[in-house]
């Protein structure tokens, strides 16, 4: 139930889009700002709100209504490894975003956007007068800067993000004027805007050229003195890595000294003390449509704690304001139901619904030629589909939560294909050994099992990892039993989770258990259960997948994979969004009619909890791996009364 | 007494050694390194930023051979007293763990005041009333004490607290207090939260040491010394402690070179369930995530404590102990 009203045309910062003009004519729209900004305004030491934003600020929608300033958001964070705690809620601004509900691309960064018809360059026009959180300006500059010194230089960027590489090389980009940008590519990326509008598309903005230069010896050459008073550097590209992180690892969250253009600001670093701060910017470019400057939320603070299950213990005594993250596990739902009252809070959905929640993948590159051959049967995995008793599973492990499905685009994305979904999933024991046998696997031996083509028991080593929180391990132990009960020997190895990536990005596992994503507007860009994709998490036919990346490496795939390949880079080719749907079903039927994997189960949507007086919160919350949310939507959430409930 | 010193120091320097290279191999033993798990976690942005983990592994010079690393870190501890630098914060490990150690130390020795302070007399009482209904009730608890695994008596009294005393559970301070200065009320406050990992932590050590003190008292309360002393009419109570008590201290003096250690490393699990801000979390933490220089730091932290403790405890026994001999 999403109630994004529309406030465009209400009236419209259009008016004053000349330059310097605007700056005359805003206060006729007097902006507003939070209290605490005004008063350092007041005090003199922080300049008119009206100096501080763009000339044309990024007008908001918000959920509900327009809110009212103040109050802290209490969250909590684990000690390490959880930065996406923080780049979820104040990370993720990019030159564009999706709108709340993930279904179509709108301006952020940049104001506005053209794509040339032949999908090869993207123009991109920025807000004039725009600042960064320390108030110095933002302009092309500074996406020039992430270019020429971070993006191009090899030592600082040894490897390319994908999304800013095309198969010939990486995208090129120019700048127009102060306020223009042209990426530019050799051929056809008519998925870039989608790909800039998730969480990778934040790199060229993340780069404050006037703070980062002191680091970088093109513009410094005595950046050595700098790395010199630097315990952690010992060279200036080391030093460059420590102050320029990447967002999604902590480095990025552990310098509060470099400037964003985030809603809030952080305080100091994370990991290093019992509570991270963030305060809002007061140059943030955003408003909503009654002028007021945006975030309303004055602070956000995490928590730092060291167990998941303390912090179920902070929402029941309402020490935690929003948060789906660590709580939103099925387990929990019904202890934090009996402490709804006690916590003030409630419910809301959360979105995240991959392509398969549990996702039996069989090694189609296996290196063992005997196994390779049977799994590449399609037969064979039709067999093993209907083995599976997925309601079992859903029922024993999932609390009845969760629907059998192959891994392809869930009910209610607009990619949605019952006849994918369902197909082979029905629990048919007959079935699964009439397969078999057509297979190929008749003989047994005498504990019952089959018999591969070699006249040895057929045998698949599935390694397990227990990661997710949605009992992997157990989830095996059920499908081997179903395997042996038509005669399939599944063999089950536990690993941790750095391990099997490590395996499976070397093609050296037969099978394993995972999830897959691509189930709603993110099968167009992470499409890893639909064709060979190489992945760090997601590898099936790795030595395929290199192969489509670069035809010098990996291995040629057959003619039917090859046609996915050729089907996917139409979709790539495609310029308007009805052409790339078009594309992509196309893909989804070729994919639907091979069966790479064997989806077991789709998992209902999640939950999060948010304090009863929080307001502007999308209920449905969608949420997916590359879609960053709730941020950039956090700077519209506002508490009722101006502060946490107490 | 001065050659002995001397010498259980100089015994000391190749059992460091030792215990530095054992530590750094075990921590490197493991598949993988930091970046895998790294690259685990950022796994959750949706696609693999193998850009940015290549750049890491020139950052942290992760691809070096393991003797290269050892020799670097060695030599940044030995000249510059530098530990090496924490790959998951970013800082170097010397700027991350005093303040740890430092709470570390604090619960430590309250603990150990707590243990020392119940099980003394607890002990003394139960073995001089031998079989009385005080004994009894304090065998009964003393039994539990050692039955109840920490962790697990530590989440039931979090929840007492939350459930009927309506208290914010975890950490030493509440929430409000958290970044303030110290104050007064902050102390308070301080106090309000102390006494329970305390009490957690230190429930099983009183519990074994009634035991041991009452098993060690019940020794020495019929030998004829006592019996020497009671004819000649010492006082009863001069009597006990002056004599028996003195003896049965022994495993009270020989169990501190156990002490300092767990100063640092015990109660990991505790400290992880009431959200401590001790060193055990962040050793857990180290060695899962393998940021192996902040790991080998707080273990090679931990041996010398150990080392250094067995040394102060041999000392104490000694000077309590006449009959000890420096052999």
């Amino acid at each position: 139930m999403q109630h994004i009203k529309s406030k465009k045309g209400r009236w419209s910062f259009r008016l004053a889009s000349a330059g310097v003009v605007a700056a005359l004519c805003f206060p006729a729209f007097a902006f507003e700002e939070a209290p605490m900004l005004k008063e350092m305004v007041d005090a003199g030491t922080l300049p008119p709100v009206a100096e501080r934003m763009p000339n044309e600020p990024m007008v908001m929608e918000v959920i509900e209504q327009p809110g009212e300033y103040g109050g802290t958001l209490r969250r909590a964070i684990l000690g390490g490894g959880d930065q996406h705690n923080l780049v979820r809620t104040i990370g993720s601004e990019n030159l564009v975003r999706w709108d709340a509900t993930w279904s179509e691309v709108k301006p952020n960064i940049a104001e506005s956007w053209e794509v040339s018809p032949d999908a090869k360059t993207f123009t991109f026009k920025l807000r004039e007068g725009m600042r960064w959180s320390d108030g110095e300006p933002f302009n092309a500059d500074d996406i020039m800067f992430w270019y020429e010194d971070v993006f191009s230089n090899r030592e600082l960027t040894p490897t390319w993000d994908s999304n800013y590489v095309g198969p010939n090389g990486p995208v090129v980009v120019t700048k127009i004027d102060d306020y223009t940008v042209k990426f530019s590519f050799d051929t056809p990326n008519g998925l870039f805007i989608q790909n800039m509008a998730y969480g990778f598309g934040y790199y060229p903005t993340a780069y404050a050229k006037h703070y980062l230069k002191q680091f970088h010896i093109k513009y410094n050459p005595d950046v050595q003195k700098l790395v010199d008073a630097e315990p952690a550097a010992s060279d200036w590209v080391q030093l460059f890595g420590l102050k320029a992180g990447a967002m999604d690892t902590p480095l990025f969250w552990q310098n509060p000294d470099r400037p964003t253009l985030h809603a809030w600001h952080l305080n100091n670093a994370y990991g290093s003390t019992d509570r991270v701060v963030a305060e809002r910017n007061p140059y943030y470019w955003k408003v909503d449509s009654e002028g007021q400057q945006l975030p309303y939320i004055d602070k956000i603070t995490y928590d730092q704690v060291e167990d998941v299950e303390t912090i179920l213990l902070k929402v029941f005594n309402g020490e935690i304001d929003y948060m789906n993250r660590h709580v939103g596990r099925p387990s929990y739902r019904a202890v934090l139901t009996d402490n709804m009252e006690r916590g003030k809070y409630h419910f809301f959905d959360t979105n995240d619904l991959p392509a398969s929640t549990v996702n039996l993948m069989m090694n189609l590159t296996n290196t063992d030629p005997v196994k390779r051959e049977v799994v590449n049967n399609k037969n064979f995995r039709i067999g093993i589909s209907y083995a599976m008793n997925r309601q079992e599973i859903i029922d024993l492990l999932y609390f009845g939560s969760g629907h059998a499905a192959q891994a392809s685009p869930q009910p209610g994305s607009v990619l949605y294909d019952e006849e994918f979904s369902k197909e082979y999933t029905e629990y048919d024991p007959d079935k699964a050994n009439e397969y078999l046998d057509k297979a190929g696997l008749t003989e047994r031996d005498s504990e019952g099992f089959r018999l591969g083509p070699d006249g040895k028991r057929f045998t698949l080593t599935f390694m397990v990892a227990d990661v997710f929180g949605v009992q992997f391990p157990d989830a095996m132990e059920l499908a081997t039993a179903y395997a042996a009960d038509v005669g399939i020997d599944f063999q089950v190895r536990a690993t941790d989770r750095s391990r099997l990536i490590e395996m499976t990005t070397n093609n050296e596992q037969d099978a394993y258990i995972w999830n897959c994503g691509g189930g709603q507007a993110d099968a167009y860009t992470q499409p890893m259960c639909y064709l060979p994709q190489p992945s760090n998490s997601v590898n099936w036919a790795r030595l395929w997948a290199e192969w489509g990346v670069d035809h010098t490496k990996g291995e040629e795939p057959p003619e039917n994979v090859k046609a996915i390949f050729d089907a996917y880079d139409e979709v790539k080719a495609a310029a308007t969004p009805e052409e790339q749907k078009a594309k992509m079903k196309h893909v989804l039927d070729l994919a639907k009619a091979e069966l790479f994997t064997v989806g077991l189960v789709q998992n209902e949507p999640a939950f999060g909890i948010a304090r009863n007086n929080m307001r502007n919160i999308p209920d449905p919350l969608p949420i997916a791996g590359q879609l960053w949310y709730p941020a950039p939507y956090t700077a519209q959430f506002y508490f009722e009364g101006g502060k946490a409930l107490p | 007494m001065f050659g002995f010193l001397a010498r259980r120091i100089l015994y000391m320097i190749p059992t460091l050694f030792l215990v530095s290279i054992v530590t750094f191999a075990i921590i490197q033993l493991p598949p993988g390194d930091y970046l895998d798990t790294l690259a685990a976690d950022m796994g959750e942005a949706g696609s693999d930023n193998n850009a940015a983990i290549e750049a890491l592994r020139l950052q942290y010079g992760l691809g070096e051979p393991m003797y290269v690393q050892y020799g670097k870190w060695m030599s940044g501890i030995l000249l510059h007293g530098n530990f090496g630098l924490s790959f998951e914060k970013n800082r170097p490990v010397t700027d991350l763990i005093w303040d740890r150690l430092g709470w570390t130390f604090l619960i430590s020795l309250l603990t150990l005041a707590f243990i020392w302070l119940t099980a003394l007399p607890i002990g003394i009482y139960s073995a001089v009333k031998k079989y009385s209904a005080g004994d009894y009730i304090a065998t009964f608890f003393g039994f539990i004490g050692l039955a109840i695994p920490n962790f697990l008596l530590a989440l039931v009294m979090m929840y007492v607290a939350f459930r009927y005393f309506g208290q914010s559970v975890g950490g030493l301070v509440s929430p409000q207090y958290l970044d303030a200065p110290w104050t007064w009320a902050k102390f308070g406050n301080l106090l309000e939260h102390i006494w329970m990992p305390i009490f957690v932590i230190g429930t099983s050590g009183a519990a074994a040491l009634i035991r041991i003190m009452r098993a060690n008292l019940l020794d020495e309360l019929y030998r004829p010394y006592v019996v020497t002393a009671r004819a000649k009419g010492m006082s009863e109570f001069q009597l006990l402690l002056r004599y028996p008590v003195r003896v049965a201290l022994n495993p009270f003096i020989s169990t501190i070179g156990w002490i300092l250690p767990t100063l640092v490393s015990g109660e990991i699990i505790v400290s992880v369930v009431m959200n401590l801000p001790t060193t055990g979390p962040m050793l857990l933490r180290a060695l899962l995530v393998q940021d192996m220089y902040l790991a080998g730091s707080l273990i090679l932290i931990v041996s010398v404590l150990t080392v250094v403790g067995t040394l102060i405890s041999d000392l104490l026994l000694a000077w309590i102990d006449p009959r000890i001999r420096y052999q």
